[in-house]
């Protein structure tokens, strides 16, 4: 019990770190990457839109957030249902 | 026989409804979509070179979830439109409905055992005299001797999951939201969200700002949420860890959940885009499944002595990172993600995601998906509790908060039917796995299957399509 509830403390607090150290990190290397526009004709593709199909991600965060522990990470984490 | 009749009543029909309005209307709004001197839509239905904005265009996306558990468990049919409008200045105006009907059995929370179990649960509401319930679904209605109270009870074979068969439910979902161009390089958005069901009812508020940097090449962005929820379960809520009875129980129970979403999306090279997300929520309330109990079992032999309302805490703080990935290899298209989870709960979890677009010809493609999840269980899950032990604060026998990993296997397939309209489909089974029996165990419930995961299968069907 005591074992469970330290290492789930420090995986929170590894979580925190990870992302105040990913955003430190990669926002100044961000001017360092990318392209210049007229390279943008793959990017244009509606297929490489991060979401294509928002029905289909909504079905998915639907069922896993009625099946599963974890919900949100690609966008809010609530659910507006009662199946959780 | 009557639950299927009520699906098709409620779900099927209206769902095949929607579709065929969609068609109809498509077909009205294609006739003539970009004016008289447009060229036919066709003419750009190549899926290999498809940059068509919405800039200036009305969209229409409507799909039909069918959802369906194995051994009778849940299943749900959720048809869903959503119209988009789009300015040429790329504000956008957009609106959603989703209904959701759900039948079949769910997981009371109680161990299986080698006898039959019986359970008894309210058949009246609060305050009221009214029988709300049929006998259906396995289940009957029963006047206790003495008292007069009627109450409903069902009964679970030997060695198989308790589960409750009366389990219905029918949802509507209203989304809206507004997002406009700040300045040439920002953009601030504005939504909201009502659902109600039976036995519960959600409201959201939510706003968002986003700013591009770097020629455009990086953006960031930072999300707000705010969730109102009410549980209003049919017989009124339980005391947690009381002993389970078909006794009128309290009144409705609250919840609030504020969430926050921090992203950077950067274009990495000429094939490459990602998105990384930070995100934080705090739900505070009542948060224990009403419905859901959990075996107190003899230290001995693990035969149920009693079952007992399950007990959660009233909050909840979850973190996720989430990386995805958009990569254009040749002529495919991958989509590839990873989420790290932790919340104060205990449940960590790790998900990763791929999938594959693969065009067959110019105007059709297939795309395989898979995605693999693990979590580990809450402090407080438990299987069973055990008597004459001292009860802990809170205990769950929820699969769901329990350790388990699961898999997800699809395929999708889209038609290019013009230049800004698409015919989909996604089907896909899902699975998940766990310590089924457990030889430490107490007495006979070593070697009863303990682990109600699910397998599910799922088909999606969808069409969208703009017009002018």
């Amino acid at each position: 019990m005591r074992n469970t509830r330290i290492r789930g403390r420090v995986s929170g607090r590894t979580l925190t770190a990870l992302a105040l150290l990913l955003s430190t990190l990669t926002l100044p290397a961000c001017g360092a990457l990318g392209v210049k526009p007229w390279d943008h004709d793959l990017l244009a593709q509606r297929a490489m839109q991060l979401n294509t199909h928002p029905h289909i991600t909504a079905c998915h965060e639907h069922i896993y957030f009625s099946k599963e522990g974890s919900s949100g990470g690609r966008t809010f984490d609530g659910g507006g249902c009662g199946c959780n | 026989m009557q639950l299927k009749r009520r699906k098709m009543s409620r779900g099927v029909a209206p769902a095949l409804g929607l579709l065929t309005a969609n068609l109809l209307l498509a077909t009205a709004a294609l006739a003539d979509p970009l004016g008289p001197a447009a060229p036919p839509p066709v003419a750009n239905a190549n899926i290999n070179d498809d940059t068509e904005t919405d800039l200036g265009l009305t969209r229409v996306d409507s799909a039909v979830l069918f959802y369906h558990e194995a051994n009778g468990r849940v299943q749900t049919t959720e048809p869903m439109i959503s119209v988009a409008f789009n300015s040429e200045d790329g504000d956008v105006l957009s609106v959603k409905l989703t209904s959701d009907t759900l039948t079949g059995a769910t997981p009371n929370g109680a161990a299986p055992w080698k006898q039959a179990q019986t359970f008894t649960t309210p058949a009246q509401a609060p305050g009221s005299t009214a029988v709300v319930t049929s006998a259906s679904g396995g289940s009957s209605l029963v006047t206790l001797p003495g008292t007069g109270t009627v109450v409903r009870q069902y009964t679970t074979p030997a060695h198989q999951l308790p589960t409750d068969t009366g389990f219905r439910d029918q949802r509507y979902a209203v989304d809206a939201g507004y997002s406009m161009q700040w300045s040439p390089e920002s953009r601030v958005s504005i939504g909201g969200s009502v659902s109600t069901e039976r036995d519960y009812r959600s409201g959201s508020i939510n706003a968002g700002y986003s700013r591009d940097l770097f020629e455009k090449n990086t953006t960031v962005s930072v999300g707000l949420n705010l969730e109102f929820d009410q549980s209003r379960p049919y017989f009124g809520t339980p005391t947690p860890l009381t002993v389970m009875s078909g006794d009128a129980k309290g009144g409705n129970k609250s919840k609030t959940v504020q969430n926050i979403v921090i992203g950077v999306t950067q274009v990495m090279n000429r094939i490459w885009l990602a998105n990384l997300n930070y995100s934080a929520g705090q739900s505070d309330g009542y948060q224990t499944d009403p419905y859901r109990i959990i075996s107190v079992v003899d230290p001995v032999t693990g035969g149920p002595t009693q079952y007992l309302y399950e007990s959660r805490p009233s909050s909840r703080f979850r973190q996720s990172l989430y990386m995805g990935n958009k990569i254009a290899l040749g002529p495919t298209f991958a989509d590839v993600s990873v989420r790290a989870y932790h919340d104060s709960w205990g449940i960590n979890s790790i998900t990763a995601e791929i999938n594959e677009r693969i065009p067959l010809l110019s105007w059709i493609y297939l795309e395989p998906q898979a995605r693999y999840y693990s979590q580990t269980a809450a402090t407080f899950f438990h299987d069973y509790l055990v008597s004459g032990q001292p009860l802990p604060t809170y205990a769950s026998s929820d699969s769901r908060l329990g350790k388990f990993s699961a898999t997800t296997l699809g395929l999708k397939l889209g038609i290019k039917t013009g230049s800004t309209s698409e015919f989909y489909m996604l089907a896909e089974n899902y699975k998940q796995s766990g310590k089924s029996t457990n030889p430490n165990a107490i007495g006979d419930l070593a070697s009863e299957n303990l682990f109600s995961g699910v397998n599910a299968t799922s088909l999606v069907v969808g069409f969208t399509f703009a017009f002018r």
